[in-house]
């Protein structure tokens, strides 16, 4: 990677960074490497060794290439984390911080000065040794420019920002080259046309920070960068800025579509141009052909050309994209049923369009396999498999959790997919993941937010995401069992309120459906532990039935499970049914 | 309640109302995330427009610790009187 800067160094290429005014301040490769060079210096002076682990919280802004590159350029490895919120959760903010920043044993933080001002608790507790400071705080210590050796990291990336159990996701040098190597490979051939791109994705995630920045770097091609909270407050700027720099590409969640079509007025155009955007891809989150097409719909009389869109696959694992569609062509789609598919793990046909999201990019290989390992045929729905020289190495500093994705060079990505036509269909997730935005979440976050929440029957609640019909994008389906003996209709309407205010106020995340249950629905493991895969699956297919009346054996069953779940319950009345919570 | 609060609070509610489609009442003791259903991606929404309004920024003031309508309006105020610009 650092070789790839110094060749960016010597184009007088550079990046754009646009500020709410819509002010620009340009800088060149050659600047960033230069100030890299110093910050790396005055990295090693205090202490930080080839290897080490430096974490970055810093907003979109030159100052978090400086810190970035300066990392790398040290010989260490950056840790970018996502920057405080704005409004309220600072308190949810500071505990998954000192986890993450924990989980890779951090040597050193790197914050700008606001954002340092707020870390102090999270410092507090996760303690790296050599402190939290700002570029500012590190004074000059000359240059350096360290020696990369085969097989280093080059950058750790969590896969969530989730609290519970962040999974830091470990990067070869080697890993990350391949995987931009293959990226420009899919790009239109330069000497046809010097791409130009426009980003608002946040550089703590996968797309913005690998796809859009590190991408932009080793192009080496100009790129213009918008804070990701201006856009979600204002999404014109980002089509303003595409048109304005005449950017040739440019990708976004299903979500950052959806959002434009619908908040984006003429006005804010005043007539923009977006003839010019070749490439329009779209990933990190299920693809919504409808989001897609209404974004193509209102955005063609600007000149938007709907064979632009380009439905990728990937996952942070796999360093970013594991699949790409073709150029110069519509989008596609497979029609499925969806019940059939939830049922018996069959695509037909049916009303549901499921979106292609194409064949592996260049050096991977993907596989859908079926539950005992082999390899299914088209149409039929299995886990996604991938394998490929950016797959990560690992989770950093967890040997037990790497093992489960990583067997025989294959990463199992927890996703569930078919092939039809040759081309990869992404349909649903086996692993325990909720993806809200492009944004991944683990189920406890929402699942914590219930504990106490009158009329939930205590421990017996799933979070899990899916796809409502009608809706842009992945939502968050909360299936919770009644507290027995306040059964239905009593005071549904209040509990389901209370549920919602919950996870709201405790993950900032709305649920789409609150559905509450007769006690014993959720599908359990024979240890009590719930399954929500299993939830899901039967919530889709119409099957989340209430437990049929059971005799006495199946009462003492049931006691035992529902003690391992948590709850206590107390063996009532003489009909064979356990009561009363 | 004075002019800036006042400001502070109607554009609280025009932002709620035209951007973030919360419909009915917005008062002083609502809590954004549980009253109002402003998730975190509204908050965002939310800060901006008070800081393109007011001229001010909310980054590294105490805003994260704000809970309801109120605490929003009394950490805008303090930005503006403070002259915290951007």
């Amino acid at each position: 990677m650092n070789e790839a800067l110094a060749a960016a160094a010597a184009s007088a290429s550079g990046l754009t960074f646009v500020d709410r005014t819509e002010g620009e301040t340009f800088v060149t490769y050659g600047d960033v490497r230069a100030r890299a060079r110093r910050t790396a210096g005055a990295l090693r002076a205090r202490g930080v060794e080839t290897g080490d682990r430096v974490a970055l919280v810093f907003p979109t802004s030159p100052a978090f290439l400086e810190a970035f590159f300066g990392v790398l350029l040290a010989g260490a490895v950056p840790v970018p984390l996502y920057p405080p919120v704005r409004l309220g959760r600072l308190a949810e903010y500071l505990v998954s911080t000192s986890r993450m920043i924990a989980a890779v044993g951090a040597r050193l933080v790197l914050a700008d000065a606001t954002t340092r001002s707020l870390l102090g608790k999270a410092i507090e507790s996760s303690r790296p040794p050599l402190g939290c400071v700002t570029l500012g705080d590190l004074g000059p210590a000359g240059e350096l420019e360290a020696e990369i050796g085969p097989g280093a990291l080059g950058l750790i990336q969590f896969s969530s920002g989730s609290t519970a159990d962040p999974r830091p996701v470990a990067l070869s040098h080697d890993g990350l080259m391949a995987q931009l190597a293959a990226l420009r490979a899919l790009l239109p051939r330069e000497e046809a046309l010097p791409q130009k791109g426009v980003s608002w994705l946040p550089l703590y995630h996968d797309m913005g920070l690998i796809g859009c920045l590190l991408q932009a770097v080793y192009y080496p091609g100009p790129l213009v960068l918008i804070p990701p909270e201006l856009f979600l407050a204002r999404p014109a700027l980002w089509l303003r800025a595409i048109a304005r720099h005449r950017a040739t590409i440019s990708v976004a969640p299903s979500f950052a579509y959806a959002l434009c079509a619908k908040r984006v007025r003429d006005e804010d155009l005043g007539g923009a141009d977006l003839s010019c955007w070749q490439v329009a891809l779209c990933g990190a989150e299920p693809v919504s052909l409808d989001s897609l097409d209404r974004f193509a719909r209102r955005f063609g009389p600007f000149g938007f050309d709907r064979r632009a869109l380009r439905p990728v696959y990937g996952l942070a694992e796999a360093a970013l994209a594991v699949t790409f569609t073709p150029g110069d062509r519509e989008v596609k789609a497979t029609r499925v049923d969806p019940v059939r598919l939830a049922a018996t793990g069959e695509a037909v046909d049916g009303p549901r369009a499921v979106v292609s999201v194409g064949t592996p990019v260049p050096g991977t290989d993907v596989e859908v396999r079926g539950p005992d390992g082999s390899v299914l045929g088209e149409l039929r729905v299995g886990r996604i498999f991938v394998r490929g020289p950016s797959v990560m190495a690992g989770y950093f500093g967890q040997p037990e959790a790497t093992a489960s994705a990583l067997s025989g060079g294959w990463l199992d990505t927890g996703d569930l997919g078919f092939v039809a036509g040759g081309e990869l269909h992404v349909c649903g997730r086996e692993k325990n993941v909720i993806v809200i935005r492009g944004a991944n979440h683990l189920p406890q976050e929402f699942e914590e937010a219930l504990a106490g929440v009158e009329g939930v029957r205590a421990g017996c609640a799933v979070a899990v995401g899916f796809v409502p019909e009608g809706e842009d994008g992945e939502q968050l389906l909360v299936l919770a069992e009644r507290a027995r003996g306040t059964g239905p209709p009593a005071d549904d309407e209040g509990t389901v309120e209370r549920i919602r205010r919950a996870v709201l106020s405790h993950t900032g995340i709305r649920p789409h459906t609150v559905r509450l249950l007769e006690p014993g629905t959720l599908p359990r493991t024979s240890s009590g532990k719930l399954r929500r895969n299993e939830a899901l699956r039967r919530f889709l297919a119409g099957a989340l039935d209430p437990p049929v009346r059971v005799g006495r054996l199946r009462v003492l069953i049931e006691v035992v499970r529902s003690a391992l779940a948590f709850t206590r319950v107390r063996l009532g009345g003489g009909a064979g049914r356990p009561t009363s919570a | 309640m004075d002019d800036v609060r006042a400001e502070v609070l109607a554009e609280i509610r025009r932002t709620l109302a035209a951007d973030l489609e919360v419909a009915g009442p917005v008062e002083l003791h609502h809590q954004l995330a549980a009253d109002l259903q402003v998730d975190s991606v509204g908050a965002l929404v939310l800060a901006v427009a008070l800081e393109d309004r007011f001229r001010v920024s909310l980054a590294g003031t105490d805003a994260p610790s704000v809970v309801t309508v109120e605490d929003l309006v009394v950490v805008v105020e303090r930005a503006v009187r403070e002259g915290r610009a951007r």
